[in-house]
């Protein structure tokens, strides 16, 4: 058996950064060598992401070729209101109401391996081959994997950590909090050996099983650009380097410089047959500012804040970042910052607290009209765009979408902290999502076309399922991106549209029929604090 | 208690010596309808959440409203033993 395609995932990776560490810089020499030559050799382009640019939606459209509003996830945590107290859970692989490329695949008969994706876990069955989930914590990650591979992994791996390699909650966290440098030189380095260990489940699988598919998601780049954007973004390099800018530019590169031996030895691995695609779900840039949103809808009469009582549940409540509302006086607000928008509340009987559903375009309107004037001290509109979920979010899910997702002049996310003043300066500028990603192909049959259009991120699996020779199915939202491929090889392998998918869309029938969820879904608030 | 009850309570034991087998916890000697999560498993929050999933794959083989077991008069419990499981899911599936 030999490997026909190989995906390498570099989750949040971008050209910005992507383009300064292939090319050769004073003082510091072309920092990925190898994966400068492969694009040289190949086609690439920038990536359009999900509305809301983010992990979840984004790298379940990446194995669906569909987008949130038909797979039906959009963010890390769904979080209920139980009477005044929070009841959360998270997105799993049996939210995802879209069939994946790993199940597709599988049962036209090519075997896949799938490690360190969002939303493979608990693995999904009827999969011919190997899933080790990303985003699952050491402890569980062995029940999370397919069924006896932790085992053979642990026992065929020298220096195999699961601790090492899995993601670690406490950790995680400080993603998104302002570290001191101390801190934020560990927090890029605590990512070096969690790569080596995918890496190296990566090189195992690829030499004893070479599947038709092999796939590899690298998430430093993502983890490592939040805190540290400002030692890789060419734009930001200060006139004068102090020695803890340098220190941390070189533990950045030491990164890239790894990720670039990684691809090496995979590519090399899986030889001169195979077409290799590398994608990330959405790019990286700089927010200079933080919007408090729901402080600026209590500015517009939209949102009012509950009294904390002093009692133990409102202390917990302030502590988990969780907008503490009073409902009864509530149209507006925000539940998670990741969401970055904004949900309506609709009365759905007599005496419920909400708008009329027959107010709700207008007041709808009113809203978009209102979120617009915000402007910062210097005068600039910080919203610069208000999506409407019927238009972004098409598909059976589309209910779970924000009524609103709101797209701030600097892509950052939002705060849901009830503090003022609404927008604030950051100290200093930190990396947030851009929605422009990447998406690169090289190998047999693959054009050396340079940079190309943008693709759009349902485009990535019906590329891969093309790659792998298999039809694209009917019901996908994405293309094959056949600006990738050589004229012969297109000639000679035709894009052929298939079947559709298998049980797409099943959960939003079964919860159609489920009030009680419904109402949960109405009702559901969120916590997670994103960046204050 | 039921036959059902305690037929839970064996898959829950099954289901609980495989979830923890490789954990660094302090817990010895068999598990029993009072053995708790969080006082004797050194469960955390996240750990909850996966428990939640691997019970609705390995023993109802459906979603289940954990929620109602987990949240009591507006906050979440404390603890929780194998046996108050076992009538949850008595009532629930």
């Amino acid at each position: 058996m030999t490997t026909k395609t190989l995906f390498i995932g570099m989750d949040g990776c971008t050209f910005t950064v992507l383009n300064e560490m292939t090319r050769d810089l004073p003082g510091e020499g072309i920092t990925m060598p190898f994966l400068s030559g492969l694009m040289a050799k190949g086609s690439r382009a920038n990536l359009r992401s999900t509305p809301n640019p983010l992990t979840p939606p984004a790298w379940t459209s990446i194995m669906t070729g569909r987008g949130p509003g038909q797979h039906g996830v959009f963010d890390f945590i769904r979080a209920e209101d139980k009477g005044g107290e929070v009841y959360w859970t998270l997105y799993d692989s049996r939210d995802v109401d879209s069939e994946m490329i790993w199940s597709i695949a599988s049962r036209q008969g090519k075997s896949i391996a799938a490690l360190n994706f969002p939303l493979t876990a608990p693995p999904p069955k009827h999969v011919n081959g190997s899933i080790v989930p990303g985003f699952i914590p050491a402890k569980h990650l062995r029940r999370n994997s397919t069924p006896g591979l932790f085992e053979r992994l642990k026992e065929a791996i020298p220096g195999f950590d699961a601790k090492e390699l899995a993601w670690d909650f406490d950790n995680e966290k400080q993603a998104l909090e302002v570290l001191n440098d101390n801190d934020m030189e560990q927090w890029v380095r605590y990512h070096l050996p969690r790569e080596e260990q995918w890496f190296n489940i990566a090189e195992y699988i690829l030499q004893n099983d070479a599947p038709d598919l092999m796939a590899v998601m690298f998430d430093g780049t993502d983890k490592i650009q939040h805190q540290a954007w400002q030692f890789v973004d060419p734009a930001l390099v200060p006139a004068e380097r102090t020695e803890f800018y340098n220190r941390m530019r070189a533990v950045c590169r030491e990164y890239f410089a790894n990720v670039d031996r990684y691809i090496e030895k995979l590519v090399t691995m899986a030889g001169p047959e195979c077409q290799v695609f590398f994608a990330s779900d959405h790019g990286f840039t700089a927010t200079v500012e933080t919007l408090r949103i729901n402080a600026f809808l209590e500015d517009l009469g939209y949102l009012k804040w509950a009294v904390n009582d002093g009692s133990e549940q409102a202390i917990r409540r302030e502590a988990s970042d969780f907008a503490n509302l009073d409902w009864a006086n509530t149209t507006a607000y925000c539940r998670t910052p990741s969401s970055n928008g904004i949900h309506i509340r609709v009365s759905t009987k007599p005496g419920e607290p909400g708008i009329q559903q027959a107010d709700y375009i207008p007041f709808r309107d009113k809203l978009i009209e209102d979120l617009k004037t915000l402007r910062n001290d210097d005068g600039e509109p910080v919203i610069v765009d208000v999506l409407k979920r019927e238009e972004w979010f098409p598909g059976q899910h589309m209910e779970r979408a924000c009524d609103l997702t709101l797209v701030l002049r600097d892509n950052g996310f939002v705060s849901i902290r009830n503090l003022k003043p609404v927008v604030v300066k950051r100290p200093s500028p930190a990396g947030t999502h851009h929605p422009d990603g990447i998406f690169m192909a090289y190998g047999k049959g693959i054009a050396a076309n340079g940079q190309v259009d943008r693709l759009d991120i349902r485009d990535v699996c019906p590329t891969l399922l093309y790659s792998l020779g298999l039809p694209v199915p009917s019901d996908f939202e994405g293309k094959a991106a056949e600006p990738f491929f050589t004229a012969n090889w297109l000639a000679e392998h035709p894009v052929k549209i298939g079947k559709p998918t298998i049980g797409a869309g099943e959960k939003a029938k079964a919860e159609d029929m489920d009030e009680e969820e419904k109402r949960q879904i109405i009702e559901q608030l969120q916590m997670l604090g994103y960046m204050e | 208690m039921s036959d059902t009850h305690d037929n839970y309570v064996k898959q829950l034991i099954v289901l609980l010596e495989d979830f923890t087998q490789d954990w660094d916890h302090e817990f010895e000697g068999r598990m029993d309808p009072n053995t708790r999560l969080l006082g004797d498993l050194g469960f955390e929050s996240i750990d909850i959440i996966q428990l939640v999933v691997a019970i609705e794959e390995d023993i109802s083989k459906k979603k289940v409203p954990f929620e109602k077991l987990l949240m009591k008069d507006g906050r979440y419990v404390d603890d929780l033993s194998i046996g108050q499981i076992a009538d949850f899911l008595v009532g629930f599936v």
